[in-house]
């Protein structure tokens, strides 16, 4: 369904002229000439929504912004130099981040806007300006890996150290320095907030043989895996138990999961590690994005 | 025998070779495939950050499978793995399903729970038969060791994915010998090939993909072979990155398992794409010898 070309052509130098209005912003600064111009040939149509791969999602994380059409109203909004709270930063940067880089809102476009590479390039200008998200630490950032080349080092693991921060300024337990915790930290909203499915509510059953961390091929990989990973993962079931939030969350051990069911399928209890671990990160993710703004 | 084919969202873009190769082979096995354009991310990204937003990705596929009345055949483990549990999932809780539906009925879109998700492998040894596939074999490989990488997603956790024994699992050694091909032995043929984690912690996952790949060599692999596009970009595009940087010798090249069989089957090598591997794996076809046709009598 794509434009007649003597329509599409208009539609450029319409753009052109527009686009102008965009370059002294600091996101319209550093968008390409091409890029300008494309957010103004923009009609709103929506196709892209309509075949893009995570939309769904939207059903369950209410930002608009992981929808590719309002993505690129939210953008435009950011070139044409309207003051943006950091919120609706941090909402924009989850939605260009909560994206397969799958390419077929590219495809679909039929004004031809290179969609994909404006997420690929707006995901990276809101990270280098320490918008904080814990979506970097999830398999969405596999593509952003591929391409590491095309970023310098530093840039590149930037963001993840940031996340990795953001998450351990909210595990106070994890600074104690005596390492003895206080006996009346069960958090119950915690405990009781585990249960988004039948798939994790088993983690109390755990009977602490350590089965589960020691066929975990993360915690084989360290000399001292405790210094490396926090809780291991038979510790971190424990934490659930016990409600010890911070010592769940705050422990790399739980970003560090490979999701490789290696734990769940050996465990003689029939702890479901893995989904409990799953589930953790969830809360976190949530938790983290409540605290942080 | 006819799927809905997921592609999922790697495959089209990234690794075109796998879905060309696939459809070649499974065309010639007499396995009928459709495409269904609306189809959508497996969840499987999704279910580190939002258990709803998982299960609703994934129960929209299984919903437009439901209403064709087709099975769904991934070629992905992960899409395999993800959509087994959402099916798993659905099928165990009515509360979630009627959430679900309540989603999808907006677009015309139930699910039931009566679609069979299969993975590539466990249609081609389960359905089509090794029997079948030695038959259509036209060349064999003569003196080549394959080390054949299962994936974590398809075989774990058994009890939801139900693919073979977690624990000594043969199919994929069956259809690499059917080809000739020798499926060496190797001890750390279960782990995980180090995707879930590059992009995260990349030592951590270069430690654990050299860990696999040096395992590989050293039981005397001269090719990985695998089935699923997250471990093959692992093995091939960042086994690349993994040489420049740490100082690897010689790489361990990886194989999609339908080029392996493809080769065997006399499929055109352009098709294959043999050459759209990152580290070349165009070798493999100097070890093909032609069948030696016995006379009668």
């Amino acid at each position: 369904m794509k434009l007649g070309f003597s329509r599409r052509v208009l539609n450029w130098f319409k753009a052109l002229i527009h686009s102008r209005r965009f370059s002294q912003s600091w996101m319209g600064k550093n968008l390409s000439m091409i890029q300008l111009m494309e957010l103004d040939a923009c009609t709103h149509c929506a196709m892209c929504t309509s075949r893009c791969s995570v939309a769904i999602a939207f059903e369950g994380i209410p930002n608009i912004n992981i929808l590719p059409s309002e993505k690129i109203a939210s953008i435009k909004a950011l070139a044409s130099g309207r003051p943006i709270g950091e919120r609706e930063l941090r909402d924009i940067l989850e939605g260009v981040y909560l994206c397969t880089n799958c390419y077929r809102c590219t495809v679909v476009c039929p004004v031809g806007i290179d969609l994909q590479n404006f997420w690929i390039k707006v995901r990276e200008l809101l990270l280098q300006r320490g918008i904080p998200g814990l979506s970097v630490l999830s398999p969405f950032s596999f593509y952003r890996g591929l391409m590491k080349g095309e970023t310098a080092q530093g840039d590149y693991e930037k963001p993840l150290i940031q996340a990795r921060e953001a998450i351990a300024a909210q595990c106070d337990l994890m600074k104690k320095k005596d390492k003895v915790l206080p006996l009346t930290p069960t958090d119950r909203k915690f405990k009781s907030g585990l249960n988004l499915s039948a798939q994790a509510k088993n983690f109390s059953v755990c009977f602490g043989c350590q089965t589960c961390t020691t066929v975990c091929p993360v915690v084989g990989n360290y000399e001292n895996p405790q210094e490396a990973l926090g809780l291991l993962p038979h510790q971190i079931m424990h934490a659930a138990g016990l409600g010890l939030r911070d010592l769940a969350f705050g422990s790399n051990m739980l970003w560090d999961c490979l999701t490789c069911y290696r734990c769940q399928e050996q465990c003689p209890r029939g702890v479901s590690v893995t989904d409990v671990l799953y589930e953790l990160k969830n809360l976190a993710v949530k938790y983290v994005k409540e605290k942080v703004l | 025998m006819k799927f809905a084919l997921f592609l999922g969202c790697q495959i089209p873009v990234r690794l075109k070779q796998y879905e060309t190769s696939s459809k070649a082979i499974l065309e010639r096995l007499g396995v009928g495939l459709v495409d269904i354009e609306e189809f959508n991310c497996c969840g499987y990204p999704l279910r580190n950050i939002e258990f709803k937003a998982f299960l609703f990705s994934s129960a929209r596929n299984l919903a437009l499978a439901e209403k064709k009345k087709l099975d769904v055949m991934t070629l992905c483990q992960c899409c395999y793995g993800t959509l087994k549990k959402a099916d798993f999932l659905l099928k165990e809780s009515a509360s979630l399903r009627k959430e679900v539906n309540a989603i999808l009925e907006r677009e015309g879109l139930r699910y039931e729970g009566e679609v069979n998700v299969k993975h590539l492998l466990y249609v081609l040894h389960q359905e089509v038969g090794i029997e079948a596939i030695k038959k259509n074999i036209t060349k064999t490989f003569k003196g080549l060791r394959i080390a054949a990488h299962y994936g974590c997603h398809a075989l774990r956790p058994s009890q939801v994915v139900e693919f073979d024994n977690p624990v000594a699992p043969s199919i994929f050694d069956q259809l690499v010998e059917a080809t000739g091909a020798e499926s060496v032995p190797w001890p750390m043929r279960l782990e995980c090939c180090g995707a879930p984690l590059w992009g995260i912690n990349d030592e951590l996952s270069m430690d654990l993909t050299l860990k696999k790949l040096n395992d590989g060599k050293e039981s005397g692999a001269k090719y990985l072979c695998v089935a699923c596009p997250y471990c093959h970009l692992q093995f091939d595009t960042v086994q690349k990155k993994i040489i420049a940087q740490r100082g690897v010798n010689h790489p361990l090249p990886s194989i999609l398992y339908p080029q392996l069989l493809g080769l065997s089957l006399g499929i055109d090598r352009e098709i294959l794409g043999l050459k759209m591997n990152q580290i070349p794996s165009s070798g493999i076809e100097k070890l093909l010898i032609e069948p030696i046709v016995l006379p009668r009598g």
